[in-house]
């Protein structure tokens, strides 16, 4: 039974996942293309595997989901614009070295156009509102160059009206805390050199309540443990310098059994699959489509033993989500700590 | 999909489902071609309404269609259309939505449509009445979202569409009401932290305004949620709540009786790790609070009480020991 990262496997995982045109599931989820692309791309630097993926057909398919009518990008070709595919699609252009293709300043406005009176963002023109749009805005400007043009005290105020009386934040103004807005609204305060919105006790305490005694970590108090929830956890913990207050030794060693796996007698599933190479949410469980594509491909493993210090992967900044050369590259990167790379495993 | 279990396939099958699967992917396909193409090219008609019924109903998730859909609504059947069939059509595209959310809780999209819906119904029945329609439209979404809150009391989009619903009502239930609501949803279940939420917020809107006596109330609370910790130490809900009930400690009479109590709960259940880790912080939240009217003998004992149960935690609940670590280190008698 292995019990380390199989980097081989996992790169040609990703380069299976575009490849997979007769299933049904792949078209189902063309809403989540560009998003899925990111996270490929993501992984793939993490495991210093980034031409894996051919440079030119990746940009070329980036454009062609340009949304001309709004300026800015959709999630597949034929699809409307919205801002969480707008910002995969800046990261895998600034990825792939590509950012000149794009008429910058038309993003830009398109992204600022977005936002509300209150400070939150909407995700398009049809208004649903949520602090992950903003997280998105606040990034993709930063990236641009454009974050002088945001009104930072309008959106600091949303900010600070979304948390709650656990130090964590929600969706938006009056939502529970959720590993996922706590992530979003923790690192657009990063961004924006806010992080003294943050009660860091309170809310470093409510992440390290996330780890569950399987080793796994959930998104809400007494939920089942999830692959994709860590990743926000760990990102969180990571930009508040507290990655120490979690073992994560027992979460690396969760994460690492969660590798679908087929034992070639056929009995009980656990560690790696050896035909696979994907992801379920937990051991056992189907790797469906989601968690794969979107999950599993990028912030579910790779992305996530980077931040825990595994050997022989690349630093990611857990800020933007992006590796952390390009960050430091581009005079962005904020104070943030990952647990230190291993030599070994 | 959470919680899908793996299926092993015979090679036999697997082909079966291989053949059906390209059959469904061509209809897909096609149908999705057609309906793109309809939207590039501005077709607000019916058919075209009909064909992203279609397709919605084999990809509820495909937020382009939505988009498609209402656009068709508002450029192609709304102008043609009285403000009672407007009604009629948004009516049936409820409908839908309640059909999709049976079967996808939890998807983004659905809700946005159904709040979309809710946002054009259009004044009538009459001039005399116009808020008619809206009125039985926002009770039927108190109805369908406390239905969608009894099959899963943690859907985090059911909790925000509720709060949106009882904001927008026209005829407004009262905050006192919703505070009922949440104590129902907290006696099914104490782990329910999503109602605790919901509940500090009420709350907080209560005290703000003035209508409800904030130390009265307090004391309820208090006394609700020690009925919580003993039915179930374990759960954290109930710790969190705790900890925001006593908030910065102000009240030093309230901040030593809760730490007497949840002393007399440790003693029972002596490897209670909520128990230790808010003793300790109500400890040390009552020696920044009210340490200088302390003796310095009192002083001491607290802060040494508080690094036994750190010790101890370390062993009780060793996957967070680094933080129990670092909370000794910042003990005032370790400096």
């Amino acid at each position: 039974m292995t019990s380390t990262l199989d980097i081989p496997l996992h790169v040609k995982y990703i380069q299976s996942l575009g490849e997979n045109k007769d299933d049904l599931v792949y078209h189902l989820t063309a809403h989540l293309r560009m998003n899925a692309i990111y996270w490929g791309l993501t992984a793939l630097c993490v495991m210093k595997h980034q031409d894996a993926l051919n440079r030119e057909e990746m940009i070329e398919f980036v454009m062609s989901c340009w949304d001309d009518e709004a300026g800015a990008f959709g999630a597949h070709p034929d699809h409307d614009a919205h801002l969480l595919s707008t910002l995969s699609a800046i990261q895998i252009l600034i990825m792939q070295d590509a950012l000149d293709r794009i008429d910058v300043p038309r993003v830009a406005k398109y992204i600022l156009s977005l936002q509300q009176p209150s400070g939150v963002f909407a995700g398009d023109s049809f208004g649903e509102i949520d602090t992950r749009f903003l997280y998105c805005a606040v990034n993709a400007l930063s990236l641009l160059g454009y974050l002088h043009e945001l009104d930072v005290e309008r959106t600091v105020g949303y900010i600070r009206r979304c948390r709650n009386f656990d130090g964590g934040f929600g969706a938006r103004e009056g939502a529970e805390s959720h590993a996922a807005h706590v992530f979003v609204c923790v690192a657009a305060l990063a961004i924006l050199d806010r992080l003294d919105e943050v009660d860091e006790d309170m809310l470093s305490w409510w992440l390290a309540e996330r780890q569950v005694p399987n080793g796994g970590l959930n998104g809400r108090p007494e939920k089942l443990e999830d692959v994709c929830y860590s990743f926000w956890v760990l990102s969180a913990m990571s930009v508040l310098n507290k990655l120490e207050w979690i073992n994560s030794e027992k979460l690396i060693a969760f994460i690492l059994s969660a590798q679908a796996s087929d034992v070639l007698q056929g009995t009980e599933p656990s560690l790696q699959d050896l035909e696979h190479g994907g992801i379920s949410d937990r051991p056992g469980d189907q790797p469906d489509v989601f968690h794969t594509q979107f999950g599993v491909a990028g912030k579910s493993i790779t992305v996530r033993l980077s931040i825990l210090g595994y050997p022989d992967l690349e630093d990611l900044d857990p800020v933007y989500c992006m590796p952390a050369k390009l960050i430091e590259a581009r005079g962005l990167r904020k104070g943030w700590k990952a647990l230190p790379r291993k030599v070994s495993v | 999909m959470h919680g899908v279990k793996r299926v092993k396939y015979t090679r036999e099958a697997l082909a079966v489902k291989k053949e059906r699967d390209l059959a469904k992917l061509k209809e897909y396909e096609s149908l999705t071609g057609e309906v793109l193409a309809r939207k590039k090219a501005k077709d607000w008609s019916q058919e075209a309404f009909d064909l992203t019924t279609k397709l919605l109903h084999i990809n509820p998730e495909f937020y382009t269609i939505w988009n498609y859909r209402r656009n068709i609504l508002l450029n192609g059947l709304f102008p043609q259309r009285t403000p009672a069939q407007i009604n009629d059509l948004l009516s049936d595209d409820l409908s839908l939505t309640t059909t999709f959310l049976k079967q996808h809780p939890k998807v983004y999209w659905i809700w946005n449509h159904r709040q979309w819906c809710l946002q054009q119904v259009p004044d009538g029945p009459t001039e005399t009445d116009p808020d008619g329609w809206r009125h039985a439209y926002w009770n039927k979404e108190l109805f369908v979202v406390e239905k969608m809150l009894d099959a899963d009391p943690r859907n985090f989009h059911a909790w925000p569409y509720r709060r949106y619903v009882l904001a927008h009502m026209p005829a407004k239930r009262s905050e006192q009401s919703e505070l009922a609501y949440t104590k129902r949803k907290i006696e099914a279940n104490f782990s329910n932290f999503s109602a605790w939420h919901q509940r500090s917020k009420v709350l907080t809107s209560m005290w703000e305004a003035g209508k409800l006596d904030k130390a009265k109330s307090l004391e309820e609370e208090f006394e609700l949620v020690q009925n919580a910790m003993y039915t179930d130490p374990n759960d954290q809900s109930v710790w969190i709540y705790h900890r925001w009930l006593i908030g910065p400690g102000d009240n030093k009479a309230i901040v030593d009786r809760e730490i007497a109590s949840i002393q007399e709960l440790l003693d029972e259940q002596p490897d209670s790790k909520w128990c230790m880790e808010s003793l300790v912080f109500y400890k040390r939240l009552s020696l920044r609070r009210h340490g200088n009217g302390m003796t310095s003998e009192e002083r001491a004992r607290l802060d040494r009480e508080c690094l036994e149960l750190l010790t101890k935690l370390q062993t009780i609940d060793p996957d967070r020991k680094q933080r129990y670590v670092d909370l000794a280190r910042n003990s005032p008698s370790v400096q």
